[in-house]
């Protein structure tokens, strides 16, 4: 019985191991090439860290196109959280707490809409921005991703409102205009953990996003960073090792939240889905 | 306790009134959201989808012709066909592995928390970047694929992976796999965390085996899980545009076109009108889709 145990616990870890090698070496690779030169690359084809150059990095933090789009990906992701976290809370606890006529109706349409993917709706959006003349602008951008940041943001606040049961009792029984002081003072207290996680999911979603931002914005001073980073392939060349340098500097602001929000992230995801 | 209920429907009926104002007032914001920028824009894809509009010009009505133009189209149904192929096995691969990584990390194991939190790397990585690495890994002249593969002797030349009628579409479905998988593996423990050490405890007594714990204790345990991931990464694999347009752009030729390629490839052909009707013809399987797995809800 003991050396069986054994011989299980041995390849219950064998079987960790190799599935963090799946998991983790993309990620290890990008790295290594983005330390690497093109020319060294195609003489010694290796995944091996066998160079490191920083000439990449040089390159990326010396490009006009490289600083004007970290900081467009940059304005639009705080800018869309922050408008879409209160737009959320505001319409979570108004589907929470409040009774009107309507009410299921609207929470119907939040979760018809947090499931409509952008793939759907990018072909109207791309017409319409073009109408209202914000196509090719920052702000632009910033509105189009309120149309799956506010579904989002509401739909997981939908979770993390229904779990206060009590506490929106409570908050109900407050008079008129402290009403909204009782949510101030009450209720985000207690959904802290709620926006801390939908804070980074959402900035998480504008700063991944590719498709709006490639059909929406493509002029060189509104591109975003993903948009930018398609562009540096050219027909006569692929700069490898400049795209993972690239890819490795945008990748690591969401490794790094991921990792400081990594409970409130995992709550999110399950109350969401879970409850919602 | 009557009289407590009776005071609360007096107070619930003396703020009604402002209950409505207030609720109108704090759903006004998401609501002019959604539908300035989520109902209207669907609308006029359905409209659009019924003329014949191109950039800058509206176009006029022509029915139903754009439909039954796409459904003649040998593309378009092999867009559809490439769909149903991606779909299924990248849905397939991300059950049986996020399920399989789930189990393997519900198990007593040394530094737990740890590996958890790493195997949540792929999904914390942006996919824009994601993508770039797989495209380099299948790269035929510097990719470690190929370089590996060859140092093993498995192959002798290198494979153009994405650049193969053949390979292409498993190699970006490995890809997706990878990428989406660790969601699953999240859910799902939590699922298993949730379930009630007892029930594992009775069905041990009664003489079940490990096999059999899983089959009638965890698995309807984590059935209601199980049905939401489906349905909501389902709708996302259905709609990966990033996915293949940054490793294959939807080819070799058509190999790997699916559907939001397909539409994406009208629109800069500029047919507004085509585009429409080919991102809507998603919208049943996901009606569908939706309700399959709301009735299977209920019914727990």
């Amino acid at each position: 019985m003991k050396t069986k145990s054994k011989y299980s616990k041995f390849s219950l870890y064998l079987a960790v191991v190799l599935v963090l090698i799946f998991v983790l070496f993309p990620v290890y690779y990008m790295i290594t090439v983005s330390f690497r030169t093109q020319s060294s690359m195609f003489m010694n084809p290796s995944f091996l860290p066998v160079d490191f150059v920083l000439k990449n990095y040089r390159a990326a933090f010396t490009s006009e196109q490289f600083g004007i789009s970290l900081r467009n990906s940059l304005l639009i992701g705080i800018v869309t959280t922050s408008v879409g976290l209160v737009f959320s809370v505001l319409a979570a606890y108004s589907l929470t707490i409040l009774r009107y006529r309507g009410r299921d109706t609207f929470g119907r349409v939040i979760v018809v809409a947090f499931l409509t993917p952008g793939a759907l709706l990018f072909i109207p959006l791309a017409v319409i921005s073009a109408n209202l003349k914000i196509s090719d602008t920052l702000h632009g951008l910033m509105i189009i991703y309120l149309s799956f940041v506010v579904p989002l943001g509401t739909y997981l606040l939908l979770g993390f409102f229904k779990n206060l049961v009590g506490e929106l009792e409570e908050a109900a029984r407050v008079d008129g205009a402290s009403r909204l002081q009782a949510l101030w003072y009450i209720l985000l207290p207690l959904i802290a953990p709620g926006i801390a996680s939908v804070g980074i999911l959402t900035f998480t979603a504008c700063w991944n996003e590719y498709l709006y931002a490639l059909v929406l914005n493509p002029s060189p001073q509104f591109r975003t960073l993903p948009v930018a980073i398609t562009f540096l392939q050219t027909a006569d060349e692929t700069p490898i090792s400049l795209i993972m340098a690239y890819s490795t500097i945008a990748a690591i602001p969401i490794l790094i939240l991921f990792f400081v929000g990594q409970r409130f992230i995992v709550e999110g995801l399950q109350t969401g889905a879970v409850k919602g | 306790m009557s009289e407590q209920s009776r005071n609360h429907k007096k107070i619930r009926s003396r703020f009604r009134f402002q209950d409505s104002l207030l609720g109108y007032a704090t759903i006004f914001p998401a609501t002019f959201v959604l539908i300035g920028f989520f109902g209207y824009p669907l609308f006029y894809e359905v409209y659009a989808s019924f003329t014949n509009s191109t950039v800058g010009q509206p176009g006029e009505w022509i029915g139903l012709a754009n439909y039954s133009h796409l459904f003649s189209d040998p593309s378009f149904r092999a867009a559809s066909l490439n769909t149903i192929i991606y779909v299924t096995s990248v849905q397939s691969g991300k059950f049986l592995l996020g399920l399989a990584v789930a189990l393997l990390l519900s198990q007593q194991l040394r530094g737990r928390n740890i590996w958890r939190a790493l195997v949540l790397v792929p999904y914390a990585l942006p996919g824009f970047v994601a993508y770039a690495v797989w495209r380099l890994i299948y790269n035929p002249d510097v990719g470690s694929l190929n370089i590996f593969l060859m140092k093993i002797g498995i192959i002798d030349s290198p494979i153009a992976f994405l650049s193969n009628p053949e390979w292409a579409m498993p190699a970006v479905v490995v890809a997706t796999i990878w990428k989406g998988f660790p969601f699953w593996t999240i859910m799902f423990l939590a699922a298993l965390q949730s379930i009630p050490k007892e029930l594992y405890e009775a069905a041990a007594t009664d003489g079940a085996n490990g096999f059999q714990k899983f089959k009638h204790v965890s698995l309807p345990g984590i059935r209601p899980v199980i049905l939401i991931v489906f349905m909501i990464s389902t709708i996302t694999t259905l709609n990966s545009f990033e996915a293949i347009w940054l490793t294959t752009g939807g080819g070799p030729g058509s190999a790997t076109t699916i559907l939001p390629i397909f539409a994406y490839k009208s629109l800069t052909a500029f047919q507004i009108g085509e585009s429409a009707a080919a991102a809507l013809a998603l919208v049943p399987v996901l009606f569908i889709l939706v309700f399959f797995v709301m009735r299977k809800l209920k019914k727990d």
